[in-house]
């Protein structure tokens, strides 16, 4: 299994999640949204188990491999969204993510190779970038309805109906993003000696991490302000990016950060 | 300002006043020392504070100023202030240390230890079972930020190079001393596991690999192999995985050598699809005793073997402790050995000579806080996944 096959994977997976998303849209709680949108994720995850064994290593290692996830988790996100909160159109939207990351891999895809230098073949490689995905799935949805209550809806009064719903990608993305943390902590003493060393990921992470704890006490402090809140939450957003893509091209990072792994 | 109740300018202000204090302070005293802060200077600190918070909070009772540390307003405006410095780190890159050991972030960091000890101090007294993930977040926050601190000045980072065959019990710290241990360590063997060789065109101007931006290349895990490069169609009919260069007059051979030194060949045959040009040769990544060999395809472009990549790092050892107990044991990259009270981790090793280096470098860490420090990480955990799963605001 290699990129070549990722189309046969990827277009039928997508087909499913337009189904579920179509279905969603029923009058009442749809089990065939749910169902269709699982079936699409079983058929990305064969890609994704394929990919593990071919390679003999965890798909994570390059940005496009964690693109792979990501696309994975939007729909996982969606669906759970769906299940517990009830959103007609959450599917919709997490299959478009899906659809623009799916994309991103079929035009600009990168060579791979199974080299994985000694420091990632670590039990906690896997969990630790598996949790982060998920909660960067969560976030970026959470970013992307603020944007849009902010340019589309603010003139009309956002409702509080919305708000609750960022606080819930919050909250769930908050607590993935905690443990992709501590993991990463835990990971780093068996790999580096130290749980915390200040390193240009670990500092953004960092700041990320703080950046959605003042937009959780913001939101507690004052349940109206919703713009204010919702450009924590942009903001929050942007410094994650910089965690996530930024440190590979930021000044203060290169040559010097242990976790750019990507640009050989 | 300052008058009841506290707002924003309040929390502002004490984050500006507590930066322009550590700047002063900064400015007499130079940067923090943590090497003066060891036990049991750092526990009595660490008590004083303890003891300062509760005070705090008892006094909170009857002054209701004091009160405004537990609330919202004192938790955002302390975060906020920890973000702005943690924001300059992340631009500042190499050089950490110098801000993390200054007064300014110090001093701030403190104050958000006390503000969250404060919050987590009053959900404490007023406990109910619903607060449960609240304490873990809060509490293993805290008693994370604390020991972490604390331990910082018991924390001991050393660096060990230890030849083959000849037991080491020296190491040195950061600032080059040499410090003896209570433990020895002798490398029986060092060993480089690779994986297997590359092969890639490089540009015979630039030097750089091609195409650029993107290198391609064909992992040659077997032979014979065929592939593509560029337009180059590339069949290798030998692989020497232990090999030595034969130099002649105008020829380069290589012939299998399985002693120290060795180092991979490739024989190559390359035919140019366009322009039907035919090429073969050895390609060698060489090694410190022999040279680096590649092939020149056309006046264009070279094909080369990159250095095989390493797959595993590891030291076969044997470990002395003063209390005369012996352990055997293979140090790995994410594999550290724990022994008497520390951690020996893979580090380095004579990057000259690459697999045949007869010294292996080992870090070793003592940190006696690390117990605390996962306690709170613990904690911590189990409170984020009580968040994800107490986190169904009802959908209004």
């Amino acid at each position: 299994m290699d990129w070549s096959y990722f189309i046969y994977f990827a277009a039928p997976a997508l087909l499913c999640w337009i189904g579920g998303a179509w279905l969603a849209y029923r009058p009442s709680f749809s089990k065939g949204a749910v169902a269709w949108t699982v079936l699409g994720l079983t058929i990305f995850s064969a890609f994704i188990v394929g990919m593990w064994i071919s390679l003999e290593r965890p798909p994570l290692r390059t940005m496009g491999e964690t693109r792979l996830w990501y696309s994975f988790f939007l729909p996982v996100a969606g669906v759970i969204t769906y299940v517990r909160w009830r959103y007609k159109w959450i599917l919709s939207f997490s299959t478009l993510l899906a659809f623009v990351f799916i994309c991103v891999n079929l035009f600009k895809p990168e060579i791979h190779n199974k080299t994985l230098m000694p420091a990632l073949q670590s039990p906690w490689f896997a969990p630790h970038v598996i949790v982060y995905m998920f909660s960067y799935a969560m976030l970026g949805a959470a970013a992307l309805i603020a944007i849009y209550l902010l340019v589309r809806v603010r003139k009309k009064g956002i409702d509080e109906g919305m708000m609750s719903l960022c606080d819930n990608l919050v909250y769930v993305g908050m607590a993935f993003l905690t443990i992709g943390m501590l993991f990463g902590a835990l990971w780093a003493k068996e790999a580096w000696g130290h749980y915390w060393n200040w390193d240009p990921k670990e500092t953004w992470a960092a700041a990320t991490w703080l950046g959605y704890l003042i937009y959780i006490h913001y939101r507690l402090r004052h349940r109206l302000r919703y713009s204010a809140a919702l450009g924590l939450l942009v903001f929050s957003f942007i410094l994650l990016q910089v965690c996530w893509v930024g440190v590979n091209y930021l000044p203060s990072a290169q040559g010097y950060s242990v976790h750019t792994y990507n640009m050989d | 300002m300052w008058k009841q109740p506290w707002g924003y300018a309040e929390g502002w202000a004490i984050c500006i006043g507590l930066l322009i204090t550590g700047f002063g302070l900064q400015r007499i005293t130079g940067p923090v020392q943590a090497g003066l802060f060891q036990y049991p200077v750092n526990v009595a600190g660490g008590l004083i504070f303890l003891l300062v918070l509760c005070i705090g909070f008892v006094v909170s009772r009857k002054i209701t100023v004091v009160q405004w540390f537990s609330g919202l307003t004192a938790s955002i405006t302390s975060l906020s202030a920890l973000l702005s410095v943690v924001l300059v780190m992340g631009f500042v890159g190499p050089g950490i240390e110098r801000i993390t050991m200054s007064w300014p972030f110090v001093l701030l960091f403190l104050y958000f230890l006390f503000v969250l000890g404060f919050v987590t101090l009053k959900r404490i007294v007023s406990f109910r079972w619903r607060d449960v993930p609240f304490m873990l977040n809060h509490a293993g926050l805290f008693i994370t930020l604390l020991a972490a601190i604390l331990g910082n000045g018991d924390l001991r980072r050393l660096r060990m190079t230890v030849p083959l065959e000849n037991p080491e019990w020296r190491a040195s710290d950061e600032k080059n001393e040499m410090i003896e241990l209570p433990l020895a360590i002798e490398l029986r063997s060092f060993t480089i596991d690779e994986y297997p060789p590359k092969l890639m065109l490089i540009d015979n101007t630039t030097g750089k690999a091609l195409p650029e931006k993107q290198p391609e290349n064909i992992l040659v895990e077997k032979t014979p192999l065929a592939g593509n490069l560029q337009g180059w169609k590339i069949e290798v009919t030998r692989s020497l995985p232990m090999a030595a260069c034969v130099m002649g007059q105008d020829t380069v051979n290589f012939v299998e050598f399985h002693s120290e030194g060795a180092t991979t060949a490739l024989y190559v045959k390359a035919r140019n699809e366009h322009t039907g040009r035919q090429k073969e040769g050895w390609v060698s990544c060489g090694s410190y005793i022999f040279p680096y060999i590649s092939l020149q395809l056309d006046d264009a472009v070279s094909m080369v073997m990159p250095e095989r990549e390493p797959k595993r790092f590891a030291s076969d050892v044997m470990v002395y402790t003063k209390d005369k107990q012996t352990k055997e044991a293979c140090i790995e990259v994410n594999k550290p050995l724990s022994i008497a009270g520390w951690k020996i981790y893979q580090l380095s090793y004579d990057e000259t000579r690459g697999k045949w280096s007869r010294m292996s470098v080992f870090e070793l860490v003592r940190d006696p806080w690390l117990p605390i420090v996962y306690t709170g990480i613990l904690m911590m955990i189990a409170g984020a996944i009580g968040l994800f799963l107490s986190a169904p605001v009802k959908k209004e």
